[in-house]
């Protein structure tokens, strides 16, 4: 069933691809963002990136100028605002060393500041800039120009008239030079201005950056607003800006392109897996739900330590406590968490939630992926995952590191707590369920004068699995069920 | 190596402190030809015998715009005497452009 299914999106991706073949496009070196752009900048083209101050689109510049370098493709930023030592400085804070790129020829910072002491008698025209920039272009073979908060330029004009003419001429200007062109301009949000406006025109590719703060916690969108002759993410896209630049994170691939579920692994617990006909099934995300105290992390870690005993390794989120507090805590239950940290079998990454904004949460999160490779994945516990900031962003970040995990075949442990003993109406988990391939509930129910605990597989796509309510004990040697 | 794209004038001293100029112009365009003719009626009404100017055009000499800095035509700078004067425009205001030279009292 998968594969034609999967061979109609190949067929219609290339078909696409064909379509688009008219325009030549240059990678932006931010991969994210390649993919929202389909491949990249316009070649020969202008592109226009605006936003707020502290937006961000000066480092998209600056990047897309250091990945050209790396192919050995010179590069110019005409710089109307910034100091050129400046911006050296800032882009070491980023790890770049761009005194070393400016020997090599690769780079050419600019310094296009007007002196605030001139004096303007009568009209003027930006020639200067174009013959030296045409000069610099032609002696340093650059093809990648960043011209970096053109507004300040404008702002020597005081009438939109003229404004425009000379936009319009230094556009013209780089198309004839066939330059790559990215232009930043400044934007105030809720505001129309007409100069933007008209700098949205001209343009053939616009991008808008802006920062903003939701309850408390700082987020970075990132929109394409226009692409002439080419197709485009349409979406707001989070991005961060970390130790090496800008991180586009698009949440959705038009494809979803999960794989398969696997084999059956162990739970770690026999009774369990007897309940479950075998164990979880590799790459499936199982919800495990229950109020706390309920020992939803103590099933996680049983898993986690029969995982590591199997040599495969368990990124664990953890946005409740601490690696330390939570290695002592599983001591009670008879299990041995250090020794699996000191092998690197199991890895806690520990976060406060509202620390950081989704998209920063999702970059780690991703990025620990990468670097790490695990087989399996707990994120403890989604509820916390609020605290992001919004249901709405805890939504975001536990769908697109769900994907993630999906596309890479990885299993997923999503821990969520009820706050009330009627837990059923919460088996949601945020929105997620449909998606959600296993659901285990433990509830405390009570009987005569004590309180039992009790588990349920309340689904288990594409596996057997009893449908009973087991009754079971933490001890000292983990859970145990008791027999039905 | 400027010597096609700059054409000197100089007029002898006579009495005052000699006013070196250099102005950046692009080609003939309009306002680059407007701060030529300015220009030269404005030294000789008020500079006449003690002025220098070196005209530099950037579309030939991109390279000495870039050692001054010169991002906009017509940009005019007064080299001497110091303080230097950065003028940018047409220099069509010609109160202005006196001010700004300090060859007639404050602005108005």
């Amino acid at each position: 069933m998968a594969r034609p299914t999967r061979r109609v999106h190949e067929q219609e991706e290339a078909g696409l691809r064909k379509k688009r073949k008219r325009i030549s496009k240059i990678p932006t070196g931010i991969v994210g963002l390649d993919k929202v752009l389909d491949g990249g900048l316009p070649a020969e083209r202008m592109t226009l990136v605006g936003g707020g101050p502290g937006s961000g689109k000066s480092i998209i510049g600056l990047q897309w100028l250091l990945a050209g370098a790396d192919t050995g493709e010179p590069g110019i930023l005409v710089l109307f605002e910034e100091r050129v030592a400046s911006v050296r400085q800032n882009a070491s804070g980023l790890g770049w060393d761009l005194a070393q790129l400016e020997q090599k020829g690769l780079l050419c910072l600019l310094d296009a500041r007007i002196s605030p002491e001139a004096v303007v008698s009568g009209d003027f025209s930006i020639k200067g800039l174009l013959a030296i920039i045409g000069q610099k272009a032609k002696a340093m073979r650059a093809r990648r120009i960043v011209i970096d908060a053109v507004d300040a330029l404008l702002y020597l004009y005081d009438s939109p008239m003229r404004e425009r003419h000379e936009l319009y001429t230094l556009h013209e200007w780089l198309l004839d030079q066939k330059l790559t062109t990215m232009m930043t301009v400044k934007t105030v949000p809720q505001e129309e201005s007409p100069r933007y406006a008209f700098l949205d025109f001209m343009a053939d590719c616009v991008i808008h950056v802006d920062q903003r703060v939701t309850q408390q916690i700082t987020t970075r969108r990132l929109r394409v607003v226009k692409y002439r002759g080419s197709g485009y993410g349409r979406n707001e896209y989070p991005f961060v800006i970390s130790q090496d630049g800008i991180n586009v994170i698009p949440i959705t691939s038009n494809v979803l392109q999960h794989r398969p579920l696997g084999s059956k692994v162990s739970s770690g617990q026999a009774g369990l897996d007897v309940v479950l006909a075998g164990g979880f099934r590799r790459g499936a995300s199982t919800l495990i739900l229950g109020i706390a105290g309920s020992g939803k992390t103590t099933l996680a870690c049983i898993f986690a330590q029969a995982a590591g005993r199997r040599g495969e390794r368990v990124l664990y989120l953890n946005f409740e406590e601490s690696a330390e507090s939570m290695v002592g805590n599983m001591l009670s239950p008879g299990l041995a968490l250090g020794p699996l940290i000191k092998r690197g079998t199991l890895v806690v990454r520990s976060y406060l939630p509202e620390a950081m904004g989704v998209e920063e949460h999702l970059f780690h999160a991703l990025k620990a992926l990468d670097e790490l490779q695990p087989q399996h994945v707990v994120v403890d516990a989604i509820s916390a995952c609020k605290r992001m900031g919004s249901e709405q962003a805890a939504f975001e970040y536990l769908m697109r590191l769900l994907n993630d995990c999906r596309e890479r075949g990885i299993t997923c442990f999503y821990l969520n707590q009820a706050t009330s003993l009627d837990i059923v109406a919460e088996i949601s988990g945020i929105g997620i369920s449909s998606i959600i391939d296993t659901v285990v509930l433990l509830r405390y129910l009570q009987v005569g004068h004590a309180m039992k605990r009790q588990l349920l597989v309340m689904k288990s796509r594409g596996s057997k699995h009893s449908d009973l309510f087991h009754e079971f004990h933490i001890t000292d040697r983990g859970i145990e069920l008791e027999k039905t | 190596m400027t010597s096609r794209s700059r054409e000197k004038r100089r007029t002898a001293p006579a009495g005052g402190k000699t006013y070196a100029f250099q102005l950046f112009v692009a080609g003939n365009e309009s306002n680059s030809t407007q701060a030529r003719d300015n220009l030269a009626r404005l030294c000789r009404e008020y500079l006449t015998g003690r002025h220098e100017i070196t005209i530099v055009d950037v579309l030939k000499d991109a390279a000495t715009a870039y050692t001054h800095h010169v991002l906009v035509t017509p940009t005019l700078i007064l080299i001497k005497p110091l303080p230097k004067v950065l003028l940018l425009g047409n220099l069509s205001d010609t109160r202005h452009v006196l001010a700004a030279l300090r060859l007639i009292g404050g602005k108005q």
